[in-house]
């Protein structure tokens, strides 16, 4: 297990300071000229740690989920916190709102990712404390309620909005500058240290609440806590670049498959094979046809299904 | 086998072209028509036959009076019940704006429509003419496709004066029709036309599609002289938008020598007002 999360801790970095240097065309570490130089500091740098967090953090909320709810299907996009976010996001991209300058859709996300957050919470409470039955099925029917509303808004837009929002639906990692990471780091880093400190209470909720309570958890406490965590790093990930797809509920299942289920494990593993995935995934989208660009979430899918079927078919997945 | 395929399906798009091409009758001046695509709008109007447009989509915002058009859908999903029930006596659609399968179900429901089948520059003044008569107004489409070859003519020749056919003093000019996500006029399109017309190089004229998201490393690469943004169709404050980018594009060369312009949308739809969104570029970028 040891040298497990060793490699992967290795494969992480490895990915961080390789990436910046593929793309388009292939810059050399020893042979910098100004305009290389500043392509890699100030566009493909910013962007290798914009997807590397927001993978860290999709794996690491994925797992969470799974757990307090579950459920094998849950994925930080389930709980409809990403269409409430894309929904205010997408209102800002097509009535052009400018109040915060180039952080006015981001932030637009945050509030709408967080607003919804609170809205399942609520819906999911009953009798002090939060039920992953409720807090399930209010988040996708919050889910569809909003993504219905998005669809509305993109009908009745014009083709040239519509473009504009669906490009980042699908996560635009392209515009990602130093001035966000700051705000991305922490809210990334918060959410997954919080659930790291509860990975033990995780570990006994999955089992059930009476097994957890006579553990000597309090269920409803950490499962909000852990709630909490995932909100936080939900939020961060869609503002920081839209919504990438496969991460958040394939990875921690891939992580299962190899390393076992204990959260300890799960959640870091989870979050470092994440963002190794989404900027493997962003190098690729870059780089196939320029200057074109893809969206990275089409990759991650593309690239991270086929695997994820080859291993069903070849391991026992969830023990069955 | 394969040979045999390929024939039957060269013969299948024969019939499909037939017949949509022979879709409209030439002759008979319709009385009551639908356009189903802005610049359709906009041409129909420069033709004189504003007062007999009974339908318009509701992105067909000019000339003003076209706003007050009652209106039957977008282009791309259009109410058939909105069209029956204007009565047209003819439909008027874009090649490559509208979907064919509306254009067939208008027909099968005894429907005439007119397909405009010019999307470029050049196919213009042809388009201009065959709609002129079919629709019975061969003068009024000759006087504008005239001015339209003469008004090229001059753009064309202007840039013959100025010296800058010679390849290396061609200006390399990117033009961004929305700045984030950051997408660009490619290949294909009426702008990339308009400036090969003026003697740019479209930096983006290499990319696979019409609209493409284009990569933010490759403008620094590139290396463009000058940026021209598009305003868009809708009032959004374009400066704003584009601040964070212009702000990551500062070593470019068009951003340090603030060669960057912001235009109207003149150019985007292929019609009567393309002209004057040739002539808005050049008078920009060439002072």
């Amino acid at each position: 297990m040891r040298i497990r999360m060793f490699l992967i801790i290795a494969l992480f970095f490895l990915v961080l300071v390789l990436t910046p240097f593929l793309g388009p065309t292939v810059i050399s570490p020893f042979a910098v000229d100004a305009t290389s130089r500043e392509i890699l500091f100030s566009i493909r740098a910013p962007r290798v740690v914009v997807a590397a967090l927001m993978g860290m953090a999709l794996g690491a909320s994925g797992a969470v989920l799974q757990g307090i709810l579950r459920n094998p299907l849950a994925d930080p996009y389930i709980l409809g916190i990403s269409s409430g976010a894309s929904l205010c996001a997408v209102l800002g991209i097509l009535g052009g709102l400018t109040f915060l300058g180039e952080f006015t859709v981001p932030v637009l996300a945050f509030i709408g990712a967080i607003v919804t957050g609170s809205i399942v919470g609520i819906m999911g409470w009953k009798r002090g404390g939060l039920w992953p039955e409720r807090l399930l099925l209010a988040g996708v029917g919050l889910s569809f309620l909003f993504s219905a509303l998005l669809m509305l808004i993109m009908s009745v837009s014009s083709d040239e909005g519509m473009r504009k929002a669906i490009l980042w639906i699908f996560g635009d990692l392209s515009m990602s500058e130093w001035a966000r990471i700051p705000y991305g780091l922490a809210f990334v880093l918060a959410g997954i240290i919080l659930s790291g400190t509860k990975a033990k209470a995780l570990n006994a909720l999955i089992l059930g609440d009476e097994f957890a309570h006579s553990l000597g958890f309090t269920p409803h406490r950490e499962r909000f806590i852990l709630f909490v965590a995932v909100g936080l790093l939900t939020a961060a990930s869609v503002s920081l670049g839209g919504m990438i797809g496969f991460i958040g509920l394939l990875v921690p299942h891939i992580i299962r498959f190899f390393m076992g289920s204990d959260g300890r494990v799960l959640i870091p593993a989870s979050a470092l094979v994440g963002g190794a995935l989404l900027c493997v995934a962003d190098l690729i989208s870059r780089s196939v046809l320029p200057p074109m660009e893809l969206p990275a979430g089409i990759i991650t899918a593309l690239i991270g299904s086929p695997y994820f079927l080859y291993l069903l078919r070849r391991k026992n997945v969830l023990g069955v | 086998m394969a040979n045999e395929m390929e024939k039957i399906f060269l013969f299948l798009m024969l019939i499909v072209t037939c017949s949509f091409s022979s879709s409209a009758h030439a002759g008979e001046t319709p009385q009551r028509i639908i356009s189903l695509a802005p610049n359709m709008t906009e041409i129909l109007f420069a033709l004189g036959l504003g007062n007999r447009i009974v339908g318009v989509t509701s992105f067909c915002d000019y000339p003003a009076e076209a706003k007050r058009k009652p209106k039957v859908g977008g282009m791309s999903n259009p109410s058939l019940e909105a069209v029956i029930s204007l009565k047209p006596d003819l439909v008027v659609m874009t090649i490559d704006g509208n979907p064919r399968e509306f254009e067939e179900r208008l027909r099968s429901l005894g429907i005439k429509t007119y397909v405009f089948r010019a999307s470029r520059l050049r196919e213009l003044p042809k388009g201009i003419r065959d709609l002129g008569k079919a629709l019975g107004v061969q003068e009024e489409a000759e006087t504008f496709a005239r001015e339209f070859e003469a008004a090229v003519k001059r753009v064309g020749a202007g840039e013959g004066m100025t010296g800058s056919h010679t390849l290396s003093a061609r200006k390399r000019v990117l033009f961004i029709v929305w700045p984030e996500p950051l997408i660009a006029a490619g290949p294909g399109t009426v702008i990339d036309d308009a400036l090969a017309l003026i003697g740019f190089d479209n930096i983006a004229s290499d990319s696979r599609v019409a609209y493409p998201k284009y990569s933010i490393e490759e403008i620094i690469r590139r290396a463009p002289d000058v940026i021209i943004i598009g305003r868009g169709m809708e009032r959004q404050d374009i400066e704003k938008i584009s601040a964070g980018l212009l702000k990551r594009l500062h070593s470019v060369p068009a951003v340090r020598n603030k060669r960057v312009f912001y235009v109207s949308d003149d150019l985007y739809r292929l019609g009567p007002r393309t002209i004057r969104g040739i002539d808005e570029i050049s008078r920009l970028v060439g002072q």
